[in-house]
């Protein structure tokens, strides 16, 4: 501590030096970078891999074993993900493919991280491997290549069918049934809730309004058009402000917190909107309530069936990348083959966002911890009703930092999950803005 | 700075390092190679960061080719200095943190100065045993010690809380109200032992003519605790204040993990926390003028301090 003291006095000192330094900022780059090209290399060709997903090292293996020639490095950066990649960006020395979730895409391009792998045939034959969104997320809607999907995060409904048959309520297929059964329940047992509401889970209640077609970005007239404060997306903060306000739902559990997993335990939670990749947690974490849960289509809102996401991943083609042929070559192996998918489903618990995934064994038989139920057909179905128009933003961690802060005031009384949506909207047009980022406030 | 660095290892190189310490070269060759091992590490990884912090400080980003394009950082003059004092996230933390530190702070030092003075009488037995069981949270790393206490906090796992509600009382220890005092407690519990040590490594420098001459005078313990001990340890007093007053306007790793288990704490809930939030969104520059601004209000606040205590206190 006593450092601190000495190092105030030289920040001071060092002030003296900031007009020197000042003279020396990075100077403006003329023009964009050219095309990338898809020529393969002659001979042997090392490729660097970052991920963070468990066990990707013995997949690699596998695939170092059957390719001499294009030998792949991985490196396990789940300690800081985005902190490693942008650290390495700014070095230029980033990897030749990389990690990235859905919702950093657009942030990551911003930071202008990947190359267009569109010049390779084979990376835009590789669409029909794919389900449909996570294609039109890795092109950003477009003709381009910027990475290959890889997991998923479909959401669907777990439910203690135990519970709503002890209380003879229906499972509930809409959002207004779900309302209905969370006050039946709550009557039945006081101590009893439909489930939680997480204020620190952004990525989660996106997700929700990710299936009510609340489409929060939109780039169009050289801006983006952020609308984060839409109609649908107001109509989910009112649904859930409205079970909040009537203590319907618990706002003190943290999502996969060890004081969740106890209420769990407790029978205090009938229900959780949950993604794919969740199913290994409750199964893991809850082994007394084997045969209890059973997992149902997401509710849904009127007529629509639409489902939503939360979660899962890309990997990259990383700018810098001097062997683009042969990192597609392995991207769409590691994404595609089915015992590559096998292999990071079993040690990575990846749900695939290739369509071949829905018939690797494990995903098409029924799960004993789920009273032996085809499980992966409920997840499989939603996602293929998953939105394929839907965007995230540029500066989509800090939106959501300032989305739960306010999200949890209002889960503490302070203001509305409504507000906590126009709280959302001004922070994405000022990050904007402060990384010079063209936006606008969309309709 | 570089220039001397290497003129002085040229000359060690050229001497040998072997020459008598006597004459003009030679001697500057010998403080250069005592110092370098110093300077080396301290321009390296104190100066150029403080230096980079505060040239990004004074930086903006700008973008060409649109949303796509290329983004580069060019000189904006105080422009992230004025976001700063705008933003009211940045006040209220500083806010927040304040009143932490006034009621925490005290609260401490009072508890840390009488627990010296207790193991400096001779009325207490076993003395090691006690002066070491309340050194030892200051061992425990802060993140494990915010991790233990909110364990404790938590209304689904406390052992504590079952108690508690045993006997009828049902504290919410991450409560809106509550979450911020229930942080300064594992700032307390983690360094109110720290703060013992120094300041009862002061009273044993203490001569024990002092309290015999007392003694004879006809005075109690209590005056000789309060009267002679106390004055005497002040510069020690001063320095745990400063110490502290430097650690309360960087806290983060308490609030952090409390963090996971309460929503009540926001990502900008203390000033280095919003620093933080600020950079991992990539604005580097913003989150530069934000440590340098927490910096210089470090700087006021401690250097007041000591100035304003060291006039009363004559020293």
């Amino acid at each position: 501590m006593s450092n601190t003291v000495t190092r105030i006095r030289l920040a001071v000192a060092a002030a003296a030096s900031i007009a020197v330094l000042a003279g020396c900022s990075s100077p403006a780059p003329s023009g964009n970078a050219s095309a990338a090209s898809c020529a393969p290399a002659t001979g042997k060709v090392t490729l660097q891999y970052w991920n963070t997903v468990p066990g990707m090292d013995q997949v690699v293996a596998l695939w170092n074993k059957e390719n001499p020639n294009i030998q792949v490095q991985t490196k396990n950066i789940s300690n800081d993900q985005y902190g490693t990649i942008g650290n390495a960006l700014k070095a230029g020395k980033a990897p030749d493919l990389a990690q990235v979730g859905y919702d950093e895409l657009p942030d990551l391009r911003t930071q202008n991280a990947f190359v267009d792998a569109s010049a390779c045939s084979a990376a835009t034959a590789a669409k029909s491997d794919f389900v449909p969104w996570t294609w039109s997320q890795t092109s950003f809607g477009g003709t381009g290549v910027y990475a290959f999907p890889q997991d998923t995060g479909p959401m669907a409904l777990y439910v203690r069918t135990d519970i709503f048959k002890k209380y003879g309520v229906a499972i509930p297929t809409t959002w207004d049934e779900y309302a209905a059964d969370a006050q039946k329940l709550h009557k039945a047992d006081p101590k009893l809730d439909i489930t939680y509401f997480d204020p620190n889970n952004a990525e989660w209640f996106n997700g929700l309004l990710w299936q009510n077609n609340a489409e929060m970005y939109n780039y169009s007239g050289g801006k983006w058009q952020v609308s984060v404060t839409s109609a649908q997306s107001k109509q989910v903060a009112d649904y859930w402000q409205k079970l909040i306000s009537d203590k319907l739902v618990r706002t003190d559990l943290a999502n996969g917190s060890t004081q969740m997993y106890a209420a769990f335990q407790k029978n205090e939670i009938a229900t959780s909107v949950g993604a794919a990749w969740g199913y290994s947690m409750m199964r893991d974490n809850l082994p007394s309530q084997a045969g209890k849960w059973s997992i149902v289509p997401m509710p849904t809102w009127g007529s629509s069936a639409a489902s939503g996401d939360w979660g899962g991943s890309t990997v990259a083609f990383m700018k810098g990348s001097t062997h683009l042929y042969e990192s597609v070559k392995f991207n769409t192996w590691l994404n595609t083959n089915p015992e590559a998918l096998a292999l990071e489903n079993k040690l990575g618990g990846l749900y695939p966002a290739a369509t071949a995934g829905s018939k690797l064994p494990a995903l098409s038989q029924g799960v004993p911890y789920y009273n032996n139920e085809k499980i992966f057909d409920v997840f499989a179905a939603a996602s293929k009703k998953i939105d394929t128009s839907f965007s995230w933003g540029p500066t989509q961690k800090t939106v959501n930092l300032a989305l739960q802060d306010a999200m949890a005031k209002a889960t503490a009384g302070n203001g509305t999950l409504s507000d906590a949506l126009t709280a959302a909207q001004a922070s994405a047009l000022k990050s904007m803005k402060d990384l010079a980022i063209p936006a606008a406030a969309g309709k | 700075m570089t220039d001397i660095a290497t003129r002085a290892t040229r000359v060690v190189a050229a001497t040998g390092g072997r020459r008598r310490l006597n004459g003009g070269g030679p001697r500057a060759g010998t403080i250069a190679a005592f110092l370098i091992p110093f300077f080396l590490p301290f321009v390296l990884f104190y100066l150029v960061p403080i230096g980079y912090a505060l040239w990004q400080s004074f930086l903006v980003v700008r973008r060409t080719g649109g949303q796509y394009g290329t983004s580069y950082t060019t000189f904006g003059g105080f422009e992230q200095y004025v976001q700063v004092f705008q933003n009211n996230e940045f006040w209220s933390s500083i806010g927040r943190i304040g009143l932490f530190g006034i009621v925490q702070v005290p609260v401490m030092l009072f508890v840390a100065l009488i627990m010296a003075l207790l193991l400096d009488t001779p009325l207490l037995k076993i003395k090691s045993f006690f002066r070491i069981t309340a050194f030892m949270p200051y061992a425990v790393p802060g993140v494990i010690a915010a991790i233990m206490w909110s364990f404790l906090y938590s209304p689904q796992l406390s052992p504590l809380i079952d108690l508690l509600n045993g006997i009828g009382l049902h504290p919410d220890f991450l409560g809106p109200g509550a979450v911020l005092w229930s942080a300064a407690n594992v700032s307390t519990w983690l360094w109110t032992g720290y703060n013992m040590l120094i300041m009862f490594s002061a009273l044993q420098a203490i001569p024990q003519e002092l309290y015999e001459a007392a003694k004879l005078d006809g005075a109690s313990n209590w005056a000789i605790a309060w009267k002679i001990k106390v004055p005497i340890i002040a510069p020690s007093i001063i320095l745990t204040t400063v110490f502290s007053i430097i650690g309360t306007l960087q806290l983060y790793a308490e609030p952090a993990v409390l963090r996971q288990i309460s929503s009540n704490i926001s990502s900008t809930f203390t000033p280095n926390m919003l620093a933080y939030a600020v950079a991992s969104g990539n604005n580097y520059q913003q989150a530069a003028a934000i440590s340098v601004v927490i910096a210089l209000i470090t700087f006021v606040l401690s250097f007041g301090f000591m100035r304003l205590t060291s006039k009363r206190a004559g020293l």
